[in-house]
């Protein structure tokens, strides 16, 4: 039960990599290609935290927390730059 | 499972990196550039070094991003 679990999870999220670059190559406006990078960040976090349990090693959690710290703090900066802040 | 997983992300840094070479505005450029070192930290943790993740995260896809961004904003003249 749970290997299903886990490889339906692997779908997905190769499926929202997958999609996302699709979006990105795609889009038209910055705002779109930002919104892919978002999306792409989540799911590398997702990404990271499924290879950690499937690896065995916690240590594989601190680099998705920093990388979750950090990619808020991008997208965040280029909110303040579209708003004419930064 | 895995290898299928670093070709997968082999490819997008390949596709962020030309994007970022070939879009027109500076900003999309900027931020693909980013996100080539986004998915080069993923695949990092994939082979084994969760360290070099870490500073690949911080720096490349953080810092740079904001110094770059910094820099288009001091660099272009004050948008309409």
């Amino acid at each position: 039960m749970a290997e299903e679990i886990l490889i339906v999870a692997a779908i997905l999220i190769f499926l929202g990599v997958a999609l996302s670059v699709l979006r990105l190559i795609l889009g038209r406006t910055v705002i779109d290609r930002v919104a892919a990078v978002d999306t792409l960040t989540v799911v590398s976090i997702s990404l990271i935290a499924l290879y950690a349990h499937v690896a065995g090693r916690s240590i594989y959690l601190d680099v998705a927390l920093v990388y979750g710290v950090l990619s808020f703090l991008a997208v965040l900066a280029i909110a303040r730059y579209l708003e004419q802040g930064l | 499972m895995l290898e299928l997983f670093v070709y997968l992300l082999c490819g997008s840094i390949l596709v962020s990196g030309i994007l970022a070479v070939s879009l027109d505005s500076t900003l999309a450029a900027a931020v693909s550039g980013g996100l080539a070192s986004l998915f080069a930290a993923v695949c990092y943790v994939l082979l084994g070094a969760p360290d070099v993740a870490m500073t690949e995260a911080s720096i490349g896809s953080g810092l740079s991003l904001l110094i770059f961004l910094y820099a288009i904003r001091r660099t272009t003249e004050k948008a309409p």
